[in-house]
């Protein structure tokens, strides 16, 4: 037990004095993680060089893995009188299905696991990136755009099952019926497939750009409280982070139903428009 | 004048400009918001909701400058 606080002391402080030369020479500090502070003991080994260049995914399977024996665990054995796992679960399943179908439908129900299980692994990932000796996954655009990708691939395909292939390329010219409307179509066509490029764009710089400002915001705090008590040349610092730890939580919240909602409002507007008339 | 100095003067302007629309505009988003709550109390849930995702829309866009901050940022120094 001691040894293993020995060696977390000596990564951890390690890793604080790499993040302060680190955030002397580039431009955005950023905390160290666990897989950073491997680098900096063990970098010469080929499993932790592997590790460290693919440090998102491994932070992404971590959260998969608890996701999935959460999910697993909580519907071995599903009784009438649910115990507390199994509520908990089917609060979180039956808020999410009234929130999606409330802006889809009853049709929506067919994309509540999808869009459901975007709300939870985003709202995980911007959370794991609090604890320390993690990092948010969705702090990378890498990740972010594969997201926004796979939003925008799925919301394309739908478009294409729901309206047919020809009334998909008539939306997209914007409903041509009348001699101006098809006049207009040169213009409304390019505009149209630029929206529609532009939306998982905007989805994945707006959960990027938010998760690393919290991020970096919440680096320069710890620095800033490291720099405080630095005159005791221990590896000790005044918690000035915490307030916009708080702040992350809620920003993280809050970008993962932005995420969510926006990827729902862009399959409801590939149904086919005569539904909303009543 | 190198590339350097016009980005080193430039970025924080431009950055400062954008905090100031996003402002300007969640100001008028969060007034409007506080306004519907004050005359239908009851509805006071639905209107928090619709306030919280036009508040994350606008501030995407305040987010696009500093991400551009960030990309250049390492090309000062």
């Amino acid at each position: 037990m001691i040894r293993i606080l020995n060696i977390l002391l000596l990564l951890v402080s390690t890793g604080a004095k790499e993040a302060g030369k680190k955030a002397a020479e580039q431009g955005a500090p950023e905390l160290p993680n666990f897989i950073t502070l491997l680098y900096e003991r063990y970098g010469k080994t080929a499993l932790v060089q592997f590790l460290h260049t693919w440090q998102n995914v491994v932070f992404s399977l971590i959260i998969i893995l608890i996701l999935g024996f959460v999910a697993y665990f909580s519907s071995r054995r599903k009784t009438l009188l649910p115990g507390k796992l199994q509520n908990f679960m089917e609060i979180a399943v039956e808020s999410l299905d009234n929130f999606i179908c409330g802006i889809l439908g009853p049709r929506g129900r067919q994309f509540t696991p999808f869009l459901g299980t975007l709300f939870i692994y985003i709202l995980c990932m911007n959370f794991l990136g609090l604890i320390p000796g993690m990092k948010s996954p969705s702090s990378s655009l890498n990740t972010t755009v594969a997201l926004a990708i796979c939003v925008f691939l799925y919301v394309q395909f739908t478009g294409i099952k729901n309206l047919g292939i020809i009334g998909y390329l008539d939306h997209l010219a914007g409903n041509p019926r009348d001699f101006v409307t098809w006049a207009l179509v040169p213009i409304n066509l390019p505009i149209h497939i630029i929206g529609e490029l532009a939306k998982p764009m905007s989805l994945s710089l707006r959960l990027f750009g938010n998760i690393t400002g919290e991020d970096i915001l919440i680096a320069v705090f710890v620095s800033l409280g490291v720099m405080a008590l630095s005159f005791l040349n221990l590896p000790v610092g005044l918690p000035l982070q915490v307030p916009f730890i708080f702040l992350a939580l809620l920003t993280g919240t809050i970008q993962a139903l932005v995420f969510t909602l926006l990827s729902t409002i862009y399959f409801l507007l590939m149904f086919p428009h005569e539904e909303e008339k009543h | 004048m190198t590339y350097q100095t016009a980005l080193a003067l430039a970025l924080p302007f431009g950055l400062a400009i954008a905090a100031f629309g996003s402002a300007i505009g969640l100001g008028r988003a969060v007034s409007a918001a506080m306004e519907a709550m004050g005359r239908q109390p009851e509805a006071a849930g639905k209107i928090q909701v619709g306030m919280i995702i036009g508040c994350a829309l606008l501030e995407a866009l305040t987010i696009y400058a500093l991400v551009t901050v960030f990309v250049l940022s390492g090309k000062i120094g």
